[in-house]
């Protein structure tokens, strides 16, 4: 490996493209926030000065994971999959906020936040997962440990992330040269899983009560969300005089946020945001044809995957194709583990490129 | 191996579904815009907000001064009561809470209101409203905090109360409309934004909550007063007020009055109290509109303290004290503060315009030889005139003139003192503009001539046209010996707002500070107020003040202390309204209340000596 210089801005300056794409995509989520509050005084209640403190540090996070070369991450990956599964773990030891054990708390530490650790553990997951793929070696230690990680997951209960960390597992085991068969055949056995675990009470009865109501009949907040998101129009509220009525939407800053977003920005504000990440995707992949590095490939390809399967499942959640998940849009949505998480993802990228020469 | 063939696969699939779901996203916004339009238009999605508790008050102590506490509420909603249940309802509460009457209950079924309060739940027992709660299910609970004051009278003008909020309130308090309450005097008014906290919200659509916001509650003042000297301030001043009518013959019955204790170092007020007062909690409960009416006749909305407007009399004349050292001016002929002038019980002398006149001193045969210690101590009026006929003389129709005026301007006369409270008043230091104006606004008020020599000499002794209140005078005290025009604060996390400084030597203060002293002492004006107290209290320092008013209202009795001269901790301002003279009446309240600034024993306020 060549001895890089190192600059304020990581080592040998910073891809722009990537760090211009991050500061973009924040830029948009706080004038959509902006939109929606009363008051602009900068306090730790006003949600447009949390994002825009958490989109702050969210940059010095990705900042700071360029400074990681590929080379010392991949050693690092077995204790960082050890420790992820023990903090998940160790939320089993933590009080239940609206009755699920997902969070840990920083409030008494004097740090008004939240921390949701399984936003960080799915980075990890796909890290540890491109290192099974790039050493092709299917020790059953491995896939025991990816399991065991759905597992601490699903019984959170946190369906949307683990049907979300399902999905992206089988894309990265499909984009590897194993057989179809097998890949789909672990899909089948996992969803086997699910249904023992049924019979064993193990899921909460709200989770299947969502799962058959969204069968029965229309839920009130996508309802809502498509008006929302038909209110914008072909052009949006926010730079037009259109005189729409406001739609009531639950958590709108949050998981629905796109619909708040297409609200105010419309059927073009959407549209361009979307183009924005087919562009993101187009820029890494072309990195993903030109590494050499069979680890590199299978991380960009990992990461991108989570990226672009946690777009579509928010997207299908906010228009009613699927059951409420709650998965955020990444660097839209309010909140700061989903902000972190995603820079890391960013500056991941970012090293990649270095470390492949490419700065713009 | 890694299989670029089946990534491409991968991500031309996710293209598809986007492609389909921005599809979907297009019709959305397009050919259903205008169904959905409708649908949001009928949707009539409506806010209930939840009143938020107020931040509660301490004094320095911690002690609570006024709380909110939580009570359930028993709500109706509307919405959920057709003509079929109407009757059912109508009976259950009848038979739960026969307190209501027929009038009551038949407004509740005619409220449009979504959610319509039928009654208070906090006496109610618990089987009953449980029962109620879930059997029938247009009842809802909701917590609402009651604001109570706890020292009741006590703290009426300081704390002030709460109301229901206006047009105005709306304006300017955004979250008045949702607490549908907002501080309507006193520091409840003042730090409205603070204390009022956010309201909570219920979202209804249609007959159902489908969302809501708890409230949040809003922050705890801390106040600098101290609720026992609040308490001896206020039961002095009683005392005083008391006093007065039995020595006095006066045409109206003596009831107000003001007293402020100031701590020197910070600014803080450690008491304030205004007479008449009044009980705040009766403006939670609902105010009849006789006692609103009696009380407001009595002027106990006033907190006289800092909105009572009173000419200073004497104890205005450490303003000319000042003057007089900082500029070398003394009576014509003297050159410092030791040479002495004769008083004679009067003055008389001519103007340039050749018009004569004599005025007297209170002292009728006169002070004898006097110097500017005498002058303090005996308040000698004849001293401080010969200041005024001196600037006059000097300065007379120039720029000079006003020389008096600015030095009392730099102490904050006729300028808000800045307290955190509302409604402050400024009063009048007068001069030649101001009579000016007035001979066009307010005539008959002033001479034709205008400004006047004489107008001068009432300014430099307190008299005339000049008004100042309680606090205003406490802070000049306070601003002479430290040098620095601060702001006084009741809540103890405000930040500290110096107005201006000014250029006091200590040697200046250390004067000052003796020459208060022997007014305490033999031979001083409140001599007899304070000699109760013995040797042991020969260290405070005072000034006494009685100003004249006009028509056949009785003077207006004052008294400036400090406590003490050697170390000086506290200023306390008191003034009773048509008290009569300072020395007599509001030297000894002044007097009880150092006594329990000191922890010494309370001997009751008792009649001291007449003498301005």
């Amino acid at each position: 490996m060549i001895n890089r210089k190192i600059t304020i801005l990581g080592p040998e300056g910073t891809n722009l493209y990537i760090l211009l794409q991050f500061l973009l995509f924040s830029v948009i989520s706080w004038f959509t926030l902006f939109s929606s509050i009363e008051s602009i005084e900068f306090e730790t209640t006003n949600i447009l000065s949390r994002q825009i403190v958490f989109s702050l540090i969210g940059l010095s996070v990705f900042f700071l994971t360029t400074y990681l070369s590929i080379e010392n991450l991949y050693n690092l990956i077995n204790p960082l999959f050890i420790l992820s599964i023990s903090v998940l773990s160790g939320l089993f030891f933590t009080t239940p906020i609206l009755g699920v054990r997902r969070w840990y708390d920083l409030e008494p530490i004097g740090i008004p936040i939240f921390i949701q650790p399984s936003e960080f553990s799915k980075i990890i997951l796909v890290l540890f997962i491109a290192k099974i793929l790039s050493q092709n070696s299917y020790k059953l230690i491995f896939i025991m440990g990816v399991l065991i990680n759905l597992l601490l997951i699903f019984i959170q209960p946190d369906l949307g992330t683990t049907v979300l960390l399902l999905l992206v597992t089988f894309f990265m085991f499909f984009i590897s040269d194993i057989k179809l068969r097998s890949t789909v055949l672990g899909l089948l056995i996992f969803f086997l899983l699910f249904f023992i675990l049924l019979e064993m009470n193990f899921i909460g009865d709200y989770q299947i009560s969502r799962i058959t109501d969204f069968f029965s009949g229309d839920d009130f907040s996508q309802n809502q969300s498509r008006l929302s998101i038909s209110s914008g129009g072909l052009f949006g509220t926010y730079f037009t005089n259109l005189q729409v009525t406001e739609v009531f939407v639950p958590v709108q800053t949050t998981d629905f946020i796109f619909s708040l977003f297409s609200r105010n920005f419309g059927f073009l504000g959407g549209f361009l945001l979307l183009s924005l990440w087919v562009l993101f995707f187009f820029r890494v992949n072309r990195i993903i044809k030109l590494t050499q590095i069979e680890f590199e490939k299978y991380l960009l390809s990992g990461l991108l995957i989570l990226l672009g399967v946690q777009i579509f499942i928010n997207l299908l959640t906010i228009l009613g194709f699927i059951p409420l998940t709650g998965i955020p849009f990444p660097l839209l949505s309010l909140g700061g583990s989903s902000i972190f998480s995603t820079a890391i993802i960013f500056g991941l990228i970012n090293r990649v490129f270095i470390e492949n020469n490419i700065v713009v | 191996m890694f299989n670029q063939k089946r990534l491409k696969f991968t991500f031309v699939s996710f293209f598809i579904l986007l492609v389909f779901i921005l599809f979907d996203i297009f019709q959305l916004q397009t050919s259903e815009f205008l169904s959905s339009s409708e649908i949001i238009d009928q949707q009539n999605l409506d806010k209930f907000y939840i009143t938020a508790p107020r931040g509660e008050i301490f004094d320095v102590n911690g002690e609570k001064l006024a709380e909110s506490k939580l009570e359930p509420y028993l709500f109706l909603n509307m919405r959920k009561i057709t003509s079929q249940n109407s009757s059912e309802y109508r009976q259950i509460i009848q038979y739960n809470f026969p307190e209501l009457t027929t009038l009551e209950i038949n407004e509740i079924f005619e409220s449009k209101e979504i959610l319509k309060l039928v009654t208070n739940l906090y006496s109610v027992e618990y089987e009953i409203r449980n029962n109620i709660l879930n059997n029938f299910d247009a009842f809802l609970i909701i917590d609402l905090p009651v604001r109570s004051y706890i020292k009741n009278e006590l703290f009426a003008h300081t704390i002030g109360y709460i109301g229901l909020p206006n047009q105005d309130d709306f304006n300017e308090f955004k979250n008045s409309l949702g607490n549908n309450q907002v501080g309507k005097n006193g520091l409840e008014r003042y730090y409205e934004d603070y204390l009022s906290g956010i309201p909570g919200e219920l979202i209804f659509l249609g007959s159902d909550i489908i969302d809501s916001k708890q409230p949040i509650p809003g922050g705890d003042l801390f106040l600098s007063i101290d609720s026992s000297t609040q308490y001896v301030t206020k039961e002095s001043l009683q005392q005083g007020i008391d006093l007065a009518n039995k020595s006095f013959e006066s045409l109206n019955e003596i009831k107000r009055g003001a007293s402020v204790v100031l701590e020197i170092e910070t600014g803080n007020i450690v008491s304030m109290v205004s007479l008449p007062d009044f009980n705040p909690n009766k403006f939670v409960s609902g105010i009849s509109d006789f006692e609103y009416k009696q009380l407001d006749r009595d002027q106990a909305f006033n907190n006289f303290a800092i909105q009572g407007l009173y000419p200073p009399g004497s104890v205005f004349k450490v303003v000319a004290y000042w003057l007089a050292l900082s500029e070398n001016i003394f009576p014509e002929g003297l050159s410092n503060r030791d040479s002495k002038v004769d008083c004679v019980g009067s003055l008389s002398f001519g103007f340039v315009d050749g018009s004569k006149q004599v005025y007297n001193d209170w002292k009728l045969e006169g002070h004898g030889k006097v110097d500017l210690t005498d002058a303090i101590k005996q308040s000698c009026n004849v001293y401080f005139w010969d200041i005024a006929l001196n600037i006059w003389r000097n300065f007379g129709n120039t720029e000079g003139e006003s020389i008096l005026q600015e030095y009392s301007k730099e102490l904050g006369f006729s300028k808000k003192t800045n307290i955190d409270l509302p409604f402050e008043k400024v009063g009048i230091i007068p001069d030649r503009d101001l009579f000016e104006e007035w001979k066009i606004s307010r005539p008959g008020l002033v001479r034709d001539e205008g400004w006047l020599g004489g107008d001068l000499m009432n300014l430099i002794i307190g008299q005339g046209a000049i008004t100042t209140t309680p606090l205003q005078v406490a802070n000049a005290y306070r601003t002479l010996l430290t040098g620095e025009n601060l702001s006084p604060t009741l809540n103890v996390n405000a930040e500290k707002i110096i107005n201006n400084k000014i250029n006091v030597s200590d040697e200046f203060i250390s004067f000052l500070l003796n020459d208060l002293n022997t007014v305490t002492n033999k031979g001083g004006t409140a001599y007899v107020s304070f000699s109760i107290l013995g040797n042991k209290a020969n260290d405070i320092g005072g000034k006494t003040g009685t100003a004249q008013n006009a028509g056949d209202k009785n003077n207006t009795s004052w008294f400036v202390g400090v406590d003490s001269v050697s170390d000086p901790k506290y200023i306390i301002a008191t003034v009773v309204d048509e008290g009569g003279s300072g020395s007599a009446v509001a030297a000894p309240v002044s007097r009880r209340i150092i006594q329990h600034l000191r922890k010494y024993e309370l001997t009751p306020v008792k009649f001291g000596e007449i003498t301005e």
